[in-house]
């Protein structure tokens, strides 16, 4: 009953703009997965300066893996299979769900194919449900650069155009401030003394509860600093990683290159996480194998069984191989 | 004095006549064919690669080292629009890792959207050869691919039907016509050759064949090896085997931005490489009436495993079966013919169904 009603108002949404929260449904879900973790701060506060109310996806849980990979094509990448299933979460919940897709600032910054079709794919999984899908298509090589992108976003969803670049820039700056802030905790923590391990991997594999979580968990229970590659200065990291691997052109892919480079010589190990088969990954993480020396690398993938006494086994393992290196074991 | 420089690509399904063409007419520098892909090129690329990168990976590097080992010096490596672009850079790591000296010409570097920068990169083959002379070679070299499409299509879609046998010969000698073409008249005769041969066979054809449309990644769908000859095996089971995607159609005379829109309903924006042609040639098949669908993709491919879904929506629309095959570095193609066979029991069962 509920869930027919809602459809109703997504249809009716659909010739009037966007609704600002009918009968208490939230007007826009997001899914907490995939960009999310490198962009949420942006899109949040887009929409919450333009007064469009949101909803985000509850942390990744086991469950929500399960739903997702039932929905996802089996081949999916794990983050994709997460992603899906966080959609499944919000379906028939609120008006509209927010899947922008980003595709590349321009011919050097590229984004992975998955980001590209990210809008799509979901559109037709979840074509038989009825729900509405909005998306905001960042294409600079086809003319839609990243503000121009979010103001014709602002725009369809029936605001004028100096409201949506308002919200944009309201909203980019929210996320600057939220890089330097995490940039200065990542220097308070590299100034403490005691054993750091840097860990390499996009952020939604690391900041999600049930994927990367536990790993971070148990480093801090083990007693040693976590460095994160995906935390500081972005700009910089990728001049770093064009001049260690000119023809890396996945933005965000760039920005962990960068990040080990900046870092490894602060550290006593790196592990690289990645999930399975995640396509950047499985040649960077290859190439800064092949390229990093004298320093210890611990290769982790993900995958939709990994428990985490594996896991557990293998860092237990490798932070022993550090002590022992050290000369702080006999 | 330098040694004269022995440059090779790839292997990249039949197109090597073309590249060896081009780099041959067009730059005065000798090509290197490496050997024809065999099981001991995917061991050698499997062996030296990352796991999780995608089986085209695997069969290019494998296809370097046997280029290095028949004589090459110069690896020339392209670009592409998914994980191809970055092949180049793993690759030649991989390679000097492994202790190869070569020079490495990575058209990737050059890839900042200006087509000056490409033809820069390209004169890095010889620097002292002439632009006009590449120029004309370029142009011979892609009359060579459009003559081989042409002369390939036709192949697939008839000789399912050739009572006298013949069309197999007629193919290969015009495969080793283009391998040995020198000039443009030369190309052209070679074409002119099959097409006569090929029209002077009375096909035993039905009036309503069954016809499969095929679509794919870039390499794996256009490389017999890699797809374990699925045109051949289905057109042996007396099919009318049609594919789109090849050079021609989706380089040479790409109109993506149009594509995009007769998809609208099913992709609203591009997906990624591939993406936009396979979805559009799908739609074709469909609307055209085809009895089945294959779709042929390597292991780990991101944007063929991405529009999956899309393809079971358009399959459910259109009443068309799609068969989704996945390939790694396997030794076998006895799960291959099973899987073919069902689908074409199906596929036969239901068009009887039909009528």
């Amino acid at each position: 009953m509920q869930a027919n009603q809602i459809t109703g108002i997504a249809k009716k949404n659909e010739e009037e703009g966007i609704s600002l929260a009918v009968n208490s449904v939230p007007a826009v879900g997001i899914p907490r997965a995939m960009l999310y973790y490198r962009y949420g701060i942006l899109w949040e506060h887009f929409f919450q300066t333009l007064g469009v109310s949101t909803m985000l996806s509850p942390p990744g849980s086991r469950g929500i893996l399960e739903a997702g990979t039932k929905l996802a094509p089996d081949e999916s990448c794990l983050s994709m299979k997460m992603f899906m299933g966080h959609v499944d979460t919000l379906i028939g919940k609120c008006d509209s769900i927010f899947i922008p897709r980003y595709s590349n600032y321009g011919y050097t910054e590229l984004f992975c194919t998955r980001y590209e079709g990210i809008y799509d794919q979901t559109r037709n999984i979840f074509r038989a449900s009825g729900q509405r899908f909005i998306t905001c298509n960042i294409d600079a090589q086809n003319g839609s650069p990243e503000p121009k992108a979010f103001e014709q976003f602002g725009v369809e969803l029936g605001f004028s155009a100096r409201e949506s670049r308002h919200a944009w820039r309201e909203a980019s700056r929210a996320l600057k401030q939220h890089q330097k802030a995490e940039e200065h905790a990542q220097k308070e923590l590299a100034s403490r003394p005691g054993m750091k391990i840097l860990i390499a991997g996009h952020s939604y594999v690391l900041s999600d509860a049930y994927l990367g979580k536990p790993i971070l968990d148990y480093l801090d229970a083990a007693g040693t600093i976590s460095l994160r590659a995906d935390a500081p200065e972005p700009e910089t990291a990728r001049k770093v990683c064009a001049k260690f691997s000119p023809t890396c052109r996945w933005l965000v892919s760039e920005e962990i290159v960068g990040g080990v480079l900046m870092w490894k010589d602060q550290v006593d190990g790196i592990i690289l996480v990645s999930a399975f088969p995640c396509g950047p990954d499985s040649m960077t993480n290859e190439l800064l194998v092949r390229r990093i020396k004298g320093i210890p690398i611990l290769t982790l993938v993900l995958d939709t069984q990994s428990g985490m006494a594996g896991i557990e086994t293998r860092i237990e393992s490798f932070l022993d191989i550090i002590r022992f290196q050290k000369g702080e074991m006999g | 004095m330098k040694q004269e420089r022995k440059a090779a690509l790839p292997r990249y399904g039949e197109y090597n006549c073309a590249l060896k063409y081009l780099v041959e007419q067009g730059f005065e520098t000798k090509c290197i064919l490496p050997p024809p892909l065999s099981r001991r090129t995917e061991d050698l690329g499997a062996k030296n690669s990352p796991d999780l990168v995608c089986t085209p990976f695997k069969t290019t590097l494998g296809s370097m080292i046997e280029a290095l080992e028949a004589g090459a010096d110069t690896i020339i490596m392209v670009l592409g629009a998914c994980r191809l672009n970055y092949f180049g850079e793993l690759q030649e790591q991989i390679l000097r890792d492994l202790g190869y000296t070569f020079d490495f010409i990575n058209l990737s570097i050059y890839n900042t959207g200006k087509k000056r920068d490409i033809l820069r990169a390209l004169k890095g083959i010889n620097p002292r050869c002439s632009m006009v002379k590449a120029g004309k070679a370029l142009y011979e070299a892609v009359q060579m691919i459009e003559h081989l499409d042409d002369i390939t299509s036709l192949y697939y879609q008839n000789c399912g039907f050739d009572p006298t046998g013949t069309y197999p010969k007629i193919y290969r000698q015009f495969i080793s016509d283009m391998y040995a073409a020198q000039n443009l008249a030369e190309i052209r005769e070679g074409y002119r050759n099959a097409s006569r041969a090929f029209a002077e066979i009375t096909l035993h054809k039905p009036q309503d064949p069954i016809r499969i449309g095929i679509i794919g990644d870039y390499y794996t769908v256009m490389d017999p090896f890699s797809n374990l000859e699925i045109e051949q095996k289905l057109a042996d089971m007396g099919v009318e085997v049609h594919r789109l995607m090849n050079i021609t159609n989706d380089m040479l005379r790409n109109s993506e931005k149009n594509k995009q829109a007769k998809i609208r309903e099913f992709s609203e924006y591009s997906m990624g490489a591939s993406s936009t042609s396979d979805l559009w040639q799908a739609q074709n098949f469909a609307e055209r009436g085809f009895d089945g669908l294959i779709q042929v993709k390597s292991a780990c491919c991101m944007p063929e495993t991405d529009i999956m879904p899309v393809l079971a929506n358009l399959s459910q629309d259109y009443k068309m079966p799609v068969l989704y095959l996945t390939y790694d570095t396997q030794s076998s193609d006895v799960g291959l013919t099973t899987r073919l066979e069902a689908f074409y029991d199906m596929v036969e069962m239901r068009k009887k169904v039909a009528h």
